[in-house]
Formats: C-alpha cells, sequence, structure tokens
C-alpha cells in the first residue's frame, strides 16, 4: 500500500478526526493527522502529503492563514472543512488557493467524491490532462474547440466557448465569480457578477437537457459555479 | 456702534431743549394773559412728555433748563435772572422741586417698565427653547437647537456647542468660518453629574451685558436639562430593548430545546439500537434507522441553521451581497433542491425568464423561496396545488406564492411573520417558528415588503422588490451572437 494517497488532516476536534481517519483508511488512503495550524504546516513539509483536509477554526491560527502559508511553497491540493458557512468566508478560503470547501455537517460520500476531484486535479497538472471531457452525452474536445451531444455538433460564441473551457478544464471544482470573470472575462470585471448570469443561463439553455435543473453546470450559491463531468 | 450712540443720544437732548424752546416761545406770546404760577404748572407738561419719551438724563437736564427760562422769561423783572419778590422765590423752588421729582418719577417707572419687558422677552425666549427641546432625545438636535437660540438672542459673531459626556461633536453656527480667537464668553453645560459640554459665544462689540449673561446661563441649564433628558431616554429604552431580548431568549429557549431534542432523540434511538444486538445485519430495520439518523441530522443543522439566520438579522449584520440576478434561475435551484420536500404537492411556476435582472443576495433569496415554499407544503393538504408567479410591477417586481393550504384569520395575518408564533399548537408541526420572520427579515433587509393574504382557496405570500439600486435601473448587456 506503498503508493496509497496520502491525506493530512488537520481538525482540532477529535471527533471529527476520528470520523474522517477511519473513514478514508477503510477507502485505502494513508491519514495523518494533526489538531493545530504549526502542526499542520510541519507535518504538510516533512511528509509530503498527497492532500489537506484543514478545519478554518484552528486553536492556534486562522485556517485561511495556514491556506496561504501552505501555498507559498506547495500547489498541493487543500479541501476546507468547516462550520462557518457564509459564503463570504467561502470565497476567502478560496481565493487564498484551497481547492475546494465543504461545511459542516457533511455527508461522507460529498467529501469522498471532492477527494478524489482534488487527487485527479493534482494528478493532471503534473501533465496528464486529458483534452476531452465527457458529461452525460456531452464530448467536449479542449484541442479541436468541438462541443458535441451525441453526434450533434453545439455551435457557441466565442465568450460562451471560453467560458465552457474554463469550467469544464476544472470540472468538479468550484470556481468562484471572481476567478471565471477574471479568466473569461478580464480581471477588471471580476465584480459584474451580472455577465456570468446572462452568459450561464445561455450556455445552460445550450447544453442542459433542463436549463431549470441543470445536470452539468450547477450553481454554487454566493460563492460560483461547478461543472460535474463524467469521472 | 458707540459713536452712533451717542448721537443717539445727542439727539435726544436736542429733541428735548428744542421741545422747552418751542413751548417757551408760546408762552411768552400769551405771557400777559397768564399767571406766573399756572406757566409754572403750564411747564410741567413738556417735562413729563420728555422724561417718558426721552428719558431720565434728558428730563432732569430739561428740568434745570426750565427753571431758568421761567425764571428769565416770566419772573419780574423780565430778561434778568433776578428775582425781587418773595413769593416768586417760592414759586421758583416749588417749581424746581416738583419737576425734578416728576422726572424722577417718571424716570423710574420707564426703567421698570423697560426692564418688566426685557424680563418679559427672556420669559419668552426661554419659554420657547424649552418648548422646542421638550421631547428631543437626540444629542444633534438639541445642540442645534440651542445654538441656533443663543445665535439669536445673542446676535453673536458665532456659536459653538461642544458636548464631550458619551460622544463628543461639535456643532457651529453659522458652520462657515470660526473666529480665530478664544471666544468671549464660555458657559458649562451642567448637570449634577457633571458637566456634559460646553456653549462658546463670540461677540467682540457691544460686550456682553450681564443681563445676557444671566440669560445665557439660563440657556446653558436649559439644555443641560435636554441633554440629560435624551440621555435617559436612551437608556431607558436600552434597558427596555435588553428586558425584550431577554423575554425571547427564553421563549426561544423553550422552543428551540423541544425541536432540538425530537431529532436527537431519533437519532439516538436509531444509533443506540443499531449498536446494540437487538438488529442483526440483515435486517430490514437497519437501512431505515441509518436513513432516519441521516435525515434527522440534517433536519437538525437546518434548525441550527434558521436561529443563526434570525440572530444575524436581529444583530444587523445579515447585510444582502447585491448583485444582479436572475430570479428563475433562484427559483429553479430551489425546485432542485427541494424536490424531495415538495412530495405529492404539485409545485407550478410562471417565473419568465423575460423579467430584468435583480438587485438581490442570491443565497438570500433562495433562503426566502425555500422556507416560503416549505411553509406552504407543511400546511397544505397532500396533492394540492403550490403556484409560483413573478411579475414586473411599476419598478419592482412583484411576487406571489399562493398554496391551497388553510386560511390564516384575519387578525393573524401580520403576526405569522413574528418570531415562534404559530396558528396550530407547537407540537403538530415541525419547525423552528422563525422560517417566515426570516423571510420577512430578508426582504426587508432588501428595501421590499412581505405580506401575507387570504385567497379564495388557501394563502398567498406576496412579496414586491424593487428593481431599482441605489439609483441604477436593471442592466441589459450586450451579448456575443456569431458563433465560433
Amino acid at each position: 500500500m506503498n503508493n496509497a494517497p496520502h491525506i493530512l488532516v488537520v481538525d482540532d476536534e477529535l471527533q471529527i478526526q476520528r470520523a474522517i481517519r477511519t473513514i478514508l483508511t477503510e477507502k485505502g488512503f494513508k491519514v495523518t493527522t494533526a489538531s493545530r495550524g504549526e502542526e499542520g504546516l510541519t507535518l504538510a513539509a516533512t511528509n509530503e502529503p498527497d492532500l489537506v483536509i484543514l478545519d478554518l477554526g484552528l486553536p492556534d491560527m486562522d485556517g485561511v492563514e495556514v491556506c496561504t502559508r501552505l501555498r507559498e511553497w506547495t500547489q498541493i491540493p487543500i479541501i476546507i472543512l468547516s462550520v462557518r458557512d457564509s459564503e463570504r468566508d467561502k470565497v476567502a478560503a478560496l481565493d487564498k488557493g484551497a481547492d475546494d470547501y465543504l461545511t459542516k455537517p457533511f455527508g461522507i460520500e460529498e467529501l469522498l467524491a471532492r477527494v478524489r476531484v482534488a487527487l485527479r486535479h493534482s494528478a493532471s497538472r503534473q501533465g496528464t490532462q486529458s483534452k476531452v471531457i465527457h458529461a452525460g452525452q456531452l464530448v467536449i474536445d479542449l484541442a479541436w474547440h468541438s462541443i458535441k451531444r451525441g453526434d450533434e455538433e453545439i455551435k457557441l460564441t466565442a465568450t460562451e466557448y471560453k467560458l465552457l473551457a474554463y469550467l469544464a478544464a476544472n470540472h468538479g471544482r468550484v470556481l468562484t465569480h471572481q476567478s471565471i470573470l477574471a479568466n473569461v472575462w478580464d480581471p477588471a470585471d471580476a465584480n459584474h457578477t451580472e455577465y456570468l448570469r446572462v452568459y450561464m443561463r445561455q450556455l445552460r439553455k445550450k447544453l442542459e437537457v433542463d436549463p431549470e435543473r441543470p445536470q452539468f453546470i450547477l450553481t454554487e450559491p454566493g460563492i460560483g459555479y461547478r461543472f460535474i463531468a463524467d469521472e | 456702534m458707540r459713536n452712533s450712540n451717542f448721537i443717539s443720544r445727542s439727539f435726544q437732548y436736542l429733541l428735548a431743549f428744542g421741545f422747552i424752546a418751542l413751548v417757551t416761545v408760546i408762552l411768552i406770546a400769551l405771557r400777559e394773559a397768564l399767571d406766573t404760577t399756572l406757566v409754572a404748572l403750564l411747564y410741567l407738561i413738556p417735562l413729563g412728555l420728555i422724561t417718558a419719551y426721552l428719558g431720565l438724563g434728558p428730563g432732569i437736564t430739561s428740568a434745570l433748563v426750565t427753571f431758568l427760562t421761567f425764571n428769565y422769561f416770566f419772573i419780574k423783572p423780565y430778561y434778568t435772572f433776578a428775582v425781587h419778590r418773595p413769593t416768586d422765590v417760592v414759586i421758583l423752588v416749588i417749581f424746581l422741586i416738583v419737576a425734578i421729582v416728576i422726572s424722577q418719577l417718571v424716570g423710574r417707572m420707564q426703567a421698570s417698565l423697560a426692564a418688566a419687558t426685557a424680563r418679559e422677552r427672556e420669559a419668552t425666549r426661554l419659554y420657547e427653547l424649552s418648548t422646542a427641546l421638550a421631547g428631543l432625545h437626540n444629542d444633534h438636535v438639541i445642540s442645534q437647537i440651542l445654538a441656533k437660540q443663543v445665535q439669536e438672542v445673542s446676535q453673536g459673531e458665532a456659536v459653538e456647542i461642544n458636548i464631550t459626556g458619551g460622544q463628543p461633536f461639535a456643532y457651529r453656527l453659522p458652520d462657515s468660518a470660526q473666529p480665530t480667537r478664544s471666544p468671549e464668553w464660555v458657559v458649562p453645560i451642567e448637570v449634577a453629574r457633571g458637566v456634559l459640554g460646553e456653549i462658546l459665544l463670540w461677540r467682540a462689540a457691544p460686550a456682553i451685558t450681564s443681563g445676557e449673561k444671566r440669560l445665557l446661563q439660563t440657556f446653558a441649564s436649559q439644555g443641560a436639562l435636554a441633554l440629560e433628558r435624551a440621555r435617559l431616554a436612551q437608556a431607558e429604552s436600552r434597558a427596555r430593548v435588553l428586558e425584550e431580548s431577554d423575554h425571547l431568549k427564553s421563549i426561544l429557549l423553550s422552543s428551540v430545546s423541544h425541536e432540538l431534542r425530537t431529532p436527537l432523540s431519533t437519532i439516538k434511538a436509531a444509533a443506540s439500537s443499531l449498536r446494540s444486538d437487538d438488529v442483526h445485519w440483515d435486517s430490514a430495520a437497519r437501512p431505515e434507522l441509518i436513513a432516519a439518523i441521516d435525515d434527522e441530522a440534517d433536519h437538525l443543522n437546518m434548525l441550527v441553521g434558521n436561529l443563526l439566520d434570525m440572530s444575524r438579522i436581529e444583530s444587523g449584520v445579515l447585510k444582502p451581497k447585491r448583485e444582479w440576478n436572475i430570479l428563475s434561475e433562484i427559483v429553479g435551484s430551489v425546485l432542485a433542491r427541494m424536490k424531495h420536500l415538495a412530495g405529492e404537492h404539485r409545485i407550478e411556476v410562471d417565473v419568465p425568464e423575460s423579467l430584468p435582472l435583480m438587485p438581490v443576495d442570491y443565497v438570500q433569496m433562495e433562503q426566502v423561496f425555500t422556507n416560503l415554499l416549505s411553509n406552504s407544503v407543511k400546511y397544505a393538504p397532500e396533492r394540492s396545488v403550490i403556484r409560483v408567479r413573478a411579475f414586473v410591477e411599476d419598478e419592482s417586481v412583484h411576487v406571489v406564492v399562493r398554496n391551497q393550504g388553510p386560511q390564516v384569520p384575519q387578525e393573524h395575518l401580520e403576526r405569522i411573520f413574528d418570531k415562534f408564533f404559530r396558528i396550530t399548537a407547537a407540537d403538530r408541526v415541525t419547525g423552528t417558528g422563525l422560517g417566515l420572520s426570516i423571510c420577512k427579515g430578508i426582504i426587508e433587509a432588501h428595501s421590499g415588503r412581505l405580506w401575507a393574504e387570504n385567497v379564495p382557496d388557501g394563502l398567498a405570500f406576496n412579496f414586491t422588490l424593487p428593481l431599482v439600486w441605489e439609483g441604477v435601473s436593471p442592466p441589459t448587456l450586450p451579448m456575443d451572437t456569431e458563433t465560433e
């Protein structure tokens, strides 16, 4: 089991630590735990884990601070796990480099799904990025700029394509409004969420089976969007 | 100022002398027909008038002048100050005494009349001030009125009210440039407990009289009383708010402990029976118990979330993060999430995509729809229809969530938005009794209005939200249409 992914859990609640450790170990991950921010930072440097699960309310420092300090030297995926449910806290953590955010209490299936997405993304960052993304009937070919539903070609405008390409390339991850606007439009447009609302509606109409109940482009209320592709 | 005063005084003396000269000329013309004593009596008339209208100074001086002219023109031998007959001496002396006494008397009466008028004016000013200050509970307004009155009474160049107690601030009149020199007069605004501030007055000339100083002192103490009253009223309302919130907290605690215990007891019962040997691994009860734990944990989480939201609304922390949003997207996402909660109810939605973009907080609006819909689901009978409709009305969007549930007695239509208000007994439905008051809090934070009304076959929740946000109308965006 030497090449089992190594996960570092930084949380000061021992019950949560125990539950996550039990389940993740059961699922074949190697788990290390820490209760304090400093301890977590040290373990991250010495053990080189593949992923960090991080609580925001740590006794010695704020989780966002841990996030910032990790990002000074490493790009390993970070999943935030916190009782703080305000959108401002979530966006702050995501903007400081966290990859995903899960509010306590959470379902374990959801945590496992997020862990898998995060690990796959870190793998693809190291080189093996797939250029073709499948989502249900949709096939998105980022190399050829083509989108098909089954055999039927879907026509997108330039902006719509740029938007979809950004979402699809980061499928499974939550993307904040700001990061989408900055990447697809211009950093100067980071406050114009109305662009996003309108273009997302257009995009959903072209891609989704039922645009009112989207399956692929999900809204993360108050935070941003997440594109769901096949595993 | 002083110069013109001197001129007006000299003018008064000239007027007095002129009047005496006129009377003297008339009397000389009638000299042969009049007796000396009659002349003396006639002379007293102008003297009285002069003192009454021109004051004590001109009066006394005129008395002396008249004494001389009387002697010179009317006592034989004429045109000399010599007096031959002893009776004339007596007349002269009596005339002088009577003239001076009359002048004195009239003058004193005048002075006391002037003082009375001044006192009456002061009293009127004070009355005006105390009426203006009555019932005021705001330090700023009190200082403004005080400054205005001081300015009107004193006619000074500038007035400043400095409040030091509580939150310090200064109010100036006129609010333009302040004289750079130090003020001519400073009155502390003082109450028994200490100094609350001070009144500064700039007026170089004329110098502030002791009467004015006395009046300003009274003003200061009136101001002090008003400020003190304001403070007491504030303290009292704070105490009342605290008492009310204390009362609410105790209702909350009893309601919450009941609400929280219900899911907790389910969880506890399910978990402990799973742990014991009573339930076999392959028993059909197992997945059911596990589902119960999962569902009740979600329910518990929702309750805690509601409580948190309510406390955020109450403390004013819940500021909407407003952005231009598409209402149909919000409703759609709520419906997608509520699919399994809606049960047997049919939800019909008429929220056109063509509605303008709305300046709302996405998450909070989701919550409004979730709460209104789950309220409808909870009370309306199974298989009934719930309708959601939105349309533009004037400068706002009107949303109606209409169910076929039981109607609410007219007198309770307002109260259903109060915290913990229930029409049915608390143990018959689940929830915190907070859902609707959270909706109201959110809609009002968006400067909208939320109300309920009975409709022929049920109950309708209505709310309106303004489309114009900070003076800006909903944007329409240029779309690119060209495909790749």
